[in-house]
């Protein structure tokens, strides 16, 4: 389980930042006041355009940032209060995080197995199943280094899985991937929800939001203009699929670029 | 040691020991390179004083008195001789040892033999032999000496016993007969002398390099390739990933440290008779093995602190190397300091300045006379301070802002 009470994000800026975004304020409002609550046995897809806030939001909740404002609750623990419990439930992936490139996909999962606490035995097991599940034994030997993207992406997302988390927390999971190995992810990420985990996902791509998530978040401006079940949002906006309501939320709620 | 702290260390040593090129411009280029640079100093110097005994030098000789050659055979100089009569000019020689091509002219008074002779006792003429060298020509100082003191020592000797009899009733009293046994000296204590010069001095700048190319790559390296934010979101304590990573940082830069130092080593021995002196004359105390060891331990783990603090905040690796430039001047600065002045004369409120007190120390302990407040004052302030600023490094990898740019 997921809460999140009224997150804002600030991010101070720097002289340089300051110009190449051409503003005279020192402070980014990333995310404003924003609450949402993802609850175990579903997916909850935060879909909004680029920075919009998504990864921010994702950031705070498995403890990499902290809250300027408001409160995040993981698993029943304030983000602010036992950072390491949390990171213990929680698996997140992220395309800024990346494994060790002079390392094998074995290694690393190994190693963040043992982070984990886990025994060899274990570690394993765990790293049988989840490398036939996607793919990864006919290269676990391989340098990261060595790897396409694809194959990066799928090995991070086996080696964040390690420790067979109860909340999972995917920033953009499909990005790079190819049809087939999407859908691989996605499949997984359902099977997860069948077994009770809780998981929350950020896209910008209308499909999958609308075949994979039972919430949808719609984020613009780092505000949450809408949330609910994709019959909800397409009945609220009275429109008939997810694009155009999108469309219809970022008319409306775009502040500066409301021509578009 | 905390587990998270142990697989950290665990995988940093095999992040290097498995990459082939990472060793070899860690440790084998820099250690093959001190080696060569060394040994080619050695030799460079080893050159110069061999080819001066090995130079046999020109040497002029005029009015050449009968019986000098039995002499100078006897006394086995050994030379390039010109005999010159009277007649012959010796400016064209004068200017030739000017030049620097001619080493010694000697000039003996004409009828040098009959004045010797003639003399019968006070008054009488005392005949005079006149040397011509260059005191700026190594080659011709060295000739003018070996020739006075054995060719025409040897010379005025049978001389001397041909006019009075017994010379060794002239000779009162001899000078060390024997000149080695007069020597009276430390081998260690004049090896550790020389060393002291240049160890601690070589050790500073050494381990910080260490400190400096390591600490770079695995922080801010890794912070740039995104890796180390994958070690923020493990179960562990910010603490024991730093602790993990300076141990293991430590641990590599003191090898580095080690093939340097047995490199320099290794360079000079090839000096032969080397002016450093035979460095396994060098004899430790194990209480002193054990002061020069916990020394370098903890200067080690300082370093390691200082370059993680500065790598840490810099956001690129070229960012990174230049902030810790500053700190490798300073290092170096206070290294050189000591090269100058020896350490047991100083004050001890001078063992409480952080790097310059270890060179102190290193160079105390070499010749044998680090006193145990010098020596504990150092371990005290360069341990607090590794302990702070380690500290301030699990500070910043705490912070948002320095992780995350955030
Ligand atoms: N480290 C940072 N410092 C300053 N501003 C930042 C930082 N990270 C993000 N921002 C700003 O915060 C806003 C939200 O960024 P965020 O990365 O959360 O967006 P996003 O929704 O994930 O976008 P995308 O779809 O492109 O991944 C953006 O305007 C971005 O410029
Ligand atoms: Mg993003």
């Amino acid at each position: 389980m997921i809460c999140i009470n009224n997150l804002t994000k600030v991010y101070k800026l720097t002289r340089k930042q300051m110009q190449e975004q051409k503003t005279k304020k020192n402070m980014k409002k990333a995310v404003d006041q924003l609450s949402l609550k993802a609850v175990p046995g579903e997916i909850y897809g935060l879909l909004g355009p680029n920075g919009a806030g998504k990864t921010t939001v994702l950031r705070c909740v498995a403890t990499l940032l902290k809250p300027t404002d408001g409160s995040i609750s993981v698993g029943g623990i304030d983000t602010l209060d036992k950072s390491e419990e949390i990171r213990k439930k929680i698996s997140f992936l992220t395309n800024e995080i990346k494994l060790d490139p002079q390392f094998s996909a074995k290694y690393m999962f190994n190693f963040f197995g043992r982070l984990h606490g886990l025994d060899e035995a274990a570690i394993n097991e765990r790293r049988e199943y989840l490398f036939n599940y996607f793919g990864i034994k006919g290269f676990e030997d391989k340098k990261i280094d060595e790897l396409s993207t694809g194959m990066k992406q799928k090995a991070s997302l086996a080696v964040s899985l390690v420790h067979d988390p109860e909340i999972v927390i995917f920033d953009e999971p499909t990005t790079g991937l190819d049809i087939v190995t999407a859908r691989s992810v996605t499949d997984y990420l359902k099977l997860l929800k069948e077994e009770g985990k809780t998981i929350i996902i950020s896209t910008h791509i209308m499909t999958e939001a609308e075949k994979l998530c039972d919430r949808i978040g719609i984020i613009i401006d780092g505000r949450l203009v809408m949330e609910g079940t994709l019959d909800e949002i397409l009945k609220d906006t009275n429109t008939a699929d997810l694009e155009d309501a999108f469309f219809e939320l970022y008319k409306q709620n775009s502040r500066e670029e409301a021509c578009i | 040691m905390k587990n998270g702290t142990k697989n950290i260390i665990k995988k940093e040593l095999t992040r290097v020991f498995t990459d082939k090129k990472l060793i070899l411009s860690l440790f084998i280029l820099p250690g093959v390179l001190i080696m060569v640079m060394y040994s080619i100093m050695g030799n460079l110097i080893d050159n110069m004083v061999s080819d001066i005994g090995d130079h046999v030098p020109n040497v002029y000789i005029q009015n050449s008195p009968e019986g000098l050659e039995d002499a100078i055979q006897a006394a086995g100089f050994k030379a390039n001789i010109n005999y010159l009569k009277a007649s012959d000019e010796t400016a064209s020689v004068q200017d030739s040892i000017k030049a620097g091509d001619t080493d010694l002219l000697v000039v003996f008074d004409e009828n040098f033999m009959d004045t010797i002779y003639a003399y019968s006792g006070n008054g009488d003429a005392i005949p005079e032999v006149k040397t011509f060298y260059n005191p700026s020509e190594e080659y011709s100082s060295t000739a003018r000496d070996s020739f006075v003191n054995s060719a025409l020592q040897a010379f005025r000797q049978t001389l001397l016993a041909e006019r009075v009899g017994n010379v060794e009733q002239l000779q009162i009293f001899y000078i060390d007969k024997v000149p080695e046994s007069s020597v009276v000296m430390d081998e260690g204590k004049a090896t550790g002398k020389s060393l002291s010069m240049l160890l601690p001095f070589l050790i500073n700048i050494l381990l910080f390099q260490g400190a400096m190319s390591l600490g770079v790559d695995a922080i801010t390296g890794e912070k740039e390739r995104g890796t180390l934010s994958s070690m923020l979101l493990s179960p562990i304590k910010r603490r024991e990933i730093v602790n993990g990573k300076l141990i293991s940082l430590a641990i590599l830069t003191s090898l580095s440290a080690v093939i340097y130092v047995v490199s320099v080593v290794i360079g000079i021995q090839n000096l032969q008779g080397g002016s450093m002196g035979d460095i396994s004359k060098l004899r430790f105390s194990p209480v002193e093995l054990v002061q020069l060891l916990t020394i370098l331990l903890v200067l080690v783990y300082l370093f390691v602190a200082v370059v993680a603090f500065v790598a840490v905040h810099a956001r690129t690796q070229k960012e990174a190397a230049t902030y810790v430039l500053p700190m490798y001047i300073v290092v170096m600065l206070a290294s050189i300091m000591t090269m100058f002045s020896g350490g047991a004369d100083k004050g001890i409120k001078y063992f409480a300045l952080p790097i310059y007190n270890s060179c102190l120390c290193i160079q105390n302990l070499l010749v044998g006379e680090l006193t145990i407040q010098q020596y504990g004052l150092t371990i005290g302030t360069l341990a607090l301070l590794a302990f702070l600023v380690s500290a301030l490094v699990t500070k910043a990898f705490n912070s948002e802002k320095v992780m995350f740019n955030a």
